[in-house]
């Protein structure tokens, strides 16, 4: 598959696209759009996970019957509520 | 090695063209180099200021605090690259005179910083609008972190992270790279009409990123416990006052880096080292002039604290911040005079701003930077008075001076005030109470960061200077407003459980 792909006859043409080798700008203009819509979408998530992260919290300290103790180690040996960063340990997902 | 020699003889002698074109060859990637390495070298300002809030922070917001810092980079980098550079090039006049088109000062520099031209671009048809564009951009793009991480430290223990990161993007990526197309270029109307003179960036950086940061903290309101209900301020222990003071050093060997960044250099086209204005000077006069100010900074800082280490290390930060302004022209024995008044300012503001005005800064980044900031470009103005500023020479004067602090204020203060406004509308501004109280960690990263030390419990420092357990008294600030004329921000709901 690799040895058959036409890569002499595809190299120049999708390197004029993409870089900044020609004057043909498309790939550029393309490019620019998708990193600011990628950017916006990233600022989103971050404020929408943040945010789940606090009321999930909050949630459950108020659920807890009482103030937490400032700074205080939550009971027992593993995390206060479910973790919602880092890679799913699911095997569901 | 004897025919080698006969070699080279032989070879026939460059002419003068070709000599010129090596010598311009060889200066192009000079420059380049130069620039390149200043950014390296500020990158410990950035690692610095997350050391430094990391440890005044309290343990239970250690990460939290150092993570708003790591990802100043990540949110500040790409709306900096997308329309920050942008606005650099072409709003030096206000607004861009005519769509697209290039300021006169700075015939092409306008068309070379969209995002999508040669100049921000691997452009290998010519080293000068490739390879310079994209150094000068990197040096620009790390000054603006700066502008974040000014910020960043004021907030810290209560703030959302992606607050913080909105914030951030219109400070580093609008507010200040605005000004400094105003304040801070050859073509900037600040510069050729009224002298403006701000070398190294007293102001355009330190000082509007304070003014953003008081906008920004007069809506965000102080942490939970820190006045009483008479308005006296407590103090909150720095979980780490070695790991500050570490940071505050790698913060100042970063500016090092930061001064250079701020010259021009060219050696075939310019004669010599220019300031960001286009005017000569030297990287020895700047060299001096921050290495004197740390010396001021540092005395005065001591002298106004009596000797209380976070303000003496602060105090030099404030020095070097008020002589920046004027770092190209003053004599060093000016600088360190300058200096020590700076560093002084920094202590009496703060202190001033925390206990009369009640407004909970945490590192003093408005007094430090803020402060200090306006008040470099207001001693230019007396003590470089007529110096020629910018490629019109237009003379330095106190009223050109004013008009730029004038102009800057309401351009840093109003942004802040009005974007931390909206967010608190949106209930997206600070964190819910409960969690403020138990520590930002637990919530945004479900665990504690020294899981093998026990955690002692919290003190607080009363405003009669004696040390307590934290827990009564910040659970009945919650139930109260805080000792604050302005509320917590929370709501009624979330202060009962």
């Amino acid at each position: 598959m690799i040895d058959s792909f036409p890569f002499d006859e595809w190299s120049d043409d999708i390197g004029a696209f993409w870089t900044f080798w020609s004057e043909d700008k498309t790939g550029t203009y393309i490019m620019t759009v998708l990193g600011i819509i990628v950017m916006i979408a990233a600022f989103v998530y971050w404020t929408w996970l943040e945010d789940r992260k606090l009321a999930a919290q909050a949630a459950l300290l108020r659920g807890a019957g009482g103030l937490p103790a400032p700074g205080g180690v939550p009971p027992g040996p593993g995390p206060s509520q479910p973790p919602l960063a880092g890679p799913s340990t699911d095997p569901g997902d | 090695m004897l025919a080698s020699a006969f070699s080279l003889l032989a070879q026939e002698a460059p002419t003068i063209e070709e000599l010129k074109q090596q010598l311009d060859l060889d200066s192009l990637i000079m420059t380049e180099t130069f620039y390149y390495w200043t950014v390296v070298v500020m990158w410990l300002i950035h690692v610095g200021f997350m050391a430094y809030e990391a440890g005044v922070a309290r343990r239970k917001n250690i990460m939290s605090t150092a993570m708003k810092n790591i990802l100043t980079i990540a949110v500040v980098t790409p709306t900096f690259y997308y329309f920050g550079w942008y606005i650099y090039g072409c709003f030096e006049e206000g607004w861009p005179k005519s769509g697209h088109a290039s300021p006169d000062a700075v015939p092409g520099f306008c068309g070379l910083t969209a995002p999508w031209s040669s100049g921000l671009g691997p452009n290998m048809e010519s080293n000068l609008t490739g390879h310079l564009s994209l150094v000068f951009f990197l040096a620009f793009l790390l000054f603006s972190w700066t502008t974040g991480s000014i910020m960043s430290g004021a907030l810290i223990e209560r703030v959302r992270l992606s607050a913080y990161l909105l914030l951030t993007v219109v400070l580093g990526s609008v507010v200040w790279i605005m000004d400094a197309a105003w304040g801070w270029s050859g073509g900037g109307w600040l510069t050729t009409r009224f002298g403006f003179h701000d070398s190294i960036a007293s102001l355009v950086v330190h000082g509007v990123a304070g003014a953003f940061t008081l906008g920004v903290l007069l809506n965000l309101g102080p942490r939970i416990g820190k006045y009483d209900v008479l308005g006296r301020a407590r103090s909150f222990r720095p979980h780490n006052t070695h790991m500050t003071l570490m940071g505050l050093m790698l913060i100042f060997t970063g500016f090092y880096g930061f001064y250079a960044a701020c010259l021009v250099i060219q050696s075939t086209i310019t004669p010599g080292w220019l300031n960001i204005y286009l005017s000569p000077t030297t990287l020895g006069a700047i060299a001096f002039v921050i290495t004197f100010g740390f010396a001021g900074g540092f005395t005065g800082g001591w002298v106004a604290s009596r000797g209380d280490p976070f303000w003496t290390l602060s105090g030099g930060l404030a020095g070097v911040i008020s002589v920046s302004a004027g770092a190209d022209v003053y004599h060093p024995s000016l600088a360190y005079l300058l200096s020590i008044t700076g560093g002084m300012f920094a202590v009496w503001v703060g202190t001033w701003i925390e206990r009369t005005l009640r407004i909970d800064d945490a590192v003093g980044a408005v007094a430090v930077h803020g402060f200090c900031g306006f008040y470099g470009v207001f001693l230019v103005g007396i003590f470089a008075g007529g110096y020629p500023t910018g490629v019109n020479n237009v003379p330095v004067s106190f009223g050109g001076q004013m008009i730029g602090i004038l102009t800057f204020i309401p351009l840093g203060f109003l942004p802040g005030y009005a974007a931390s406004w909206v967010l608190k509308k949106l209930n997206l501004l600070r964190v819910p109470a409960e969690v403020e109280l138990e520590g930002l960690d637990m919530a945004e990263f479900q665990q504690d960061f020294f899981p093998e030390f026990e955690r002692v419990p919290e003190t607080v420092v009363l405003p009669t200077g004696e040390e307590v357990e934290a827990a009564p008294i910040l659970l009945e600030a919650l139930a109260q407003t805080n000792g604050h004329r302005t509320a917590v921000g929370v709501s009624e709901e979330r202060r009962t459980p």
